[in-house]
């Protein structure tokens, strides 16, 4: 018995090494060639070696809204305070039970209109269409029967009239230059069907007119951890993906696509809860199957700034639709996997969130289950164990700081040393404590996912502060 | 033990990064100095330079220094003094004689930094380009070799490096090298740049724009697609002279469709008679697939007089196509119909024409009203100013 023990923890342990190489590969990878490619953009930026400001591809920018009515007057009037001229906004009420109608109708002086609606995308019928022309873009807001949040955007799909749109989350503000910034892959190469941007956790920044004029390390310990893991597990890997046209997702929050493709695609999936994911995985599926000549982009000064969870019940469950989102998706698109006609996307992007996002909790757990059945039977060098262990910690805390302070060095962000200390010492913890919670809670996200389809993630919000 | 040498290297890595973190951090903080730093050598060094040339009565007896030529070139060729160079243009007043003489001197050293750079990585390169077109210096020298280096560094593989080589190319002005630009544009296998950007560079040249539409035109079929489309749509931008080759195009079938749309937005801006008919035609095709024809007629034909438009207008106003009936509808109004007497020449049969006209009907007044309250709000702004109560 004690043979076979050894042998299997033999196996456990080959297998665990080639994990834990790729991964701590990828990660020094991602990391690297995320921050060099940030200094890079940064040198390119001071030698003019980038568009002018003076093109506009007309956007119409869609927000669905569910029970928004504290942040959705912020959200709009950050969208109007855009540097850009060639837009619209369009807000979905998807049925809330809130004021989130109300508010608008009264911040912004709605009307209702009665306005014919072209249905290229099925979806829930709309109850009232309000508009008004009183701003410097026009603003439209549709009242719909609730139907989640895909079914909301496909309605914003057929309620737009510009051929790329940008999907944007109600509780965000979109920097000053950010739909400039998004924009320019497009006019660099006309066969970009879509730009993911880049999210940041707005928790601790002072923005004024879309311009962020102070920036703070978040005073929520929570909210501390996610910047960082923002930046390393985002940031870096997003624009490593991006080299090889491998992106297989583009953030609700923040993405630009183009409207006849999406729609010929079929628009969102409203029968999944990640439908961000599943439209950039629709959209390689569509292109490739068709063989259409296709850049999916992602681009990191084109900033979003989001509010993160400051409580741990909120992270959770955000984590948990993340987790629900991932897996329909990739179980969807399952023909990817191992699909020469799929290159880099399938061999590298589809099998990394295969194995280091969708199965990586599972995976840990059989670790820690393993190490705690070596312990039993005593066939563990537990100093070895510890040092392994401490150095994987400070190895991943140093990838994130790396990625982190790559990101404020090239944005010109001043930080505070109690800001320093606060992002050194988080890491650890992060890395250490947070990311094991959070593998607990996708574990867990599987049980009993499909009562939540269709339903929308309620986090509690907080006015965002806009000066 | 061979497991704890990989988890050394691990930390090793770790450290390195660390290193890295720092040393770059230091260097940030003292780029800003350094750039102000050599700004100033170069003003002393420019200034010292300008003020002998001042000096004489006629402005022009004294030359540059050539000890001062040789030392620009020694300098310039250090990207990050361009740089700083690039700030002290800013600063001189390219209105007084002494500076055009200065600049106009300098021509050797833009020559010798022409053919450094293009030998330069292209993101120095695509600077250096845009260099040249930021400070025209085509006003005060002749380019002609400087424009045969740009033009080459058409070749490159990046795409900042052609982009600044085309604006600095139609910021020297000369048609035969702007043709040859395109043309090497065309070759491009790799991204195809939006065709916007190429009709903005367009828009940006200097020189005779009749000279380069006429030759535009005579070597269109020399560009690719994507060049042609932004070609076409700088024409429209430019000259409502090109009614007839624009027919040609429009005629042609076998054309590209998005040539035969930009051919149908030109003659939307530069109404002329003979292509009426066909827009006619293109509107009442109620075939799907060319839906975009249709709509794109229906905006090009607001500019065209007749009953018979303004009937053809009025059916386009029953088609499926959302698009077509928008466009349709804007036409009518422009055609001086309101929205009313299109509902009644209607009839209230047409669910589709009746809801998309009382839907413009109502987007109208709301911009009316939008602008009545922003003029009443222009209105009250000084006055509020004045008031010293709301102070």
């Amino acid at each position: 018995m004690r043979d076979f023990i050894q042998f299997f923890l033999l196996c456990v342990e080959g297998f665990f090494i080639l994990y834990m190489i790729l991964y701590s590969s990828f990660l020094f990878l991602s990391v690297t060639v995320g921050s060099s490619d940030l200094y890079a953009a940064k040198r390119r930026n001071l030698l003019k070696n980038e568009l002018a400001n003076d093109y506009y591809v007309p956007v119409s920018i869609l927000v669905p809204a569910h029970n928004e009515e504290i942040t959705i007057e912020a959200t709009v009037r950050s969208l109007l305070a855009l540097d850009y001229k060639l837009y619209e906004i369009v807000v979905v009420d998807d049925g809330s039970t809130d004021n989130t109608t109300q508010v608008l109708r009264d911040t912004f002086q709605m009307w209702r209109i009665e306005r014919p609606i072209q249905r290229r995308i099925p979806c829930q019928p709309e109850e009232e269409v309000y508009e008004t022309r009183a701003y410097k873009v026009p603003i439209t807001l549709v009242r719909k029967k609730n139907g989640g949040k895909a079914d909301a955007l496909n309605m914003g799909i057929n309620v737009s009239s510009y051929p790329y749109f940008l999907c944007m989350d109600a509780d965000s503000v979109l920097q000053y230059d950010s739909l400039e910034k998004i924009v320019r892959p497009v006019l660099e190469d006309s066969s970009t069907v879509a730009v993911g941007g880049t999210v940041r956790p707005c928790n601790g920044a002072e923005i004024e007119n879309g311009r962020v004029i102070r920036y703070r390390m978040p005073g929520n310990l929570l909210a501390c951890m996610q910047v960082l893991e923002y930046d390393r597990s985002f940031l870096a890997s997003r624009i490593l993906f991006d080299r090889f046209n491998g992106n297989i997702i583009i953030s609700g929050a923040f993405g630009l696509f183009l409207k006849s493709v999406v729609i010929a695609a079929g628009g969102y999936d409203n029968t999944t809860m990640g439908e961000d994911m599943e439209l950039a995985v629709k959209l390689h599926v569509y292109c490739r199957e068709n063989g259409r000549r296709y850049r999916i982009r992602y681009v990191t000064d084109a900033v979003c700034w989001t509010q993160v969870p400051e409580r741990i019940g909120d992270l959770c469950r955000q984590r948990r639709r993340w987790h629900i989102g991932l897996f329909q998706s990739m179980t969807k698109y399952k023909n990817i996997l191992a699909n020469p006609k799929y290159g880099a996307v399938s061999f590298i992007s589809y099998f990394y969130f295969l194995l280091y996002e969708l199965l990586s909790p599972y995976i840990e757990v059989f670790g820690l289950l393993a190490t705690l059945l070596a312990f039993a039977v005593d066939l563990i060098n537990v100093p070895f164990m510890l040092l392994f262990f401490g150095i994987y910690v400070v190895y991943t805390a140093i990838m994130s700081l790396t990625a982190f302070f790559a990101r404020i060095h090239t944005i010109d962000l001043k930080l505070y040393p109690s800001d320093l200390l606060k992002a050194v010492g988080l890491c650890v913890v992060e890395v250490s404590c947070l990311r094991f919670v959070m593998a607990w809670v996708r574990i867990t996200a599987l049980f009993g996912y499909r009562k939540k389809n269709r339903t929308w993630g309620h986090i509690e919000r907080q006015k965002i502060v806009i000066k | 033990m061979g497991a704890e040498y990989l988890l050394y290297g691990y930390g090793l890595v770790c450290l390195s990064m660390l290193g890295f973190n720092l040393l770059y951090s230091f260097h940030l903080r003292s780029d800003d100095r350094r750039l102000r730093a050599r700004t100033a050598i170069l003003r002393r060094q420019v200034g010292s330079q300008l003020r002998r040339i001042e000096e004489t009565p006629d402005g022009t007896s004294h030359p540059v220094q050539t000890r001062h030529l040789t030392w620009m070139r020694r300098r310039l060729s250090r990207v990050n003094c361009l740089l700083a160079f690039d700030q002290l243009m800013d600063e001189l007043d390219e209105r007084e004689i002494a500076c055009q003489i200065y600049i106009k001197q300098l021509q050797p050293v833009f020559l010798y930094l022409a053919t450094v750079y293009w030998k330069r990585e292209n993101m120095q390169a695509a600077y250096f380009c845009h260099f040249l077109a930021r400070h025209k210096l085509r006003r005060h020298m002749e380019m002609d070799q400087v424009q045969q280096v740009v033009l080459s560094c058409l070749e490159k593989d990046s795409l900042y490096c052609k982009i600044n080589a085309l604006k600095a190319l139609c910021s020297f002005g000369s048609p035969s090298v702007l043709i040859d630009a395109l043309e090497e544009l065309s070759k491009g296998q790799g991204s195809q740049l939006h065709e916007k950007v190429i009709t903005e560079a367009l828009l940006n040249y200097t020189g005779d724009i009749k000279a380069l539409i006429e030759r535009l035109w005579s070597q269109l079929e020399r560009f690719s697609l994507q060049i042609q489309r932004a070609v076409l749509d700088y024409i429209r931008f430019q000259s409502g002279a090109c009614c007839g080759r624009m027919l040609e195009i429009l005629q042609n079938p076998r054309r590209d469709k998005e040539l035969r749309l930009a051919a149908i937005r030109y003659f939307g801006r530069y109404p002329y008679p003979p292509a009426r008919k066909l827009l006619l035609d293109f509107l009442s095709d109620n075939d799907p697939i060319r839906w975009e024809f249709a709509s794109i007629s229906a905006f090009a034909l607001a500019r065209y007089d007749g009953r018979d438009v303004v009937n053809a207008l009025l059916r386009a106003m029953s088609s499926a196509n959302w698009y077509i009936r928008s466009n349709a509808a804007a036409s009518l109004e422009a055609h001086g119909l309101t929205y009313e007497e299109m509902l009644q020449v209607l009839g209230g049969d047409d669910r589709f024409a009746r809801e998309m006209l009382a839907y413009r009907l109502k987007a109208k007044r709301l911009e009316e009203e939008a602008f009545v309250a922003a003029a009443r709000a222009e209105e009250e702004s000084p006055r509020r100013e004045e008031d010293p109560v709301s102070v």
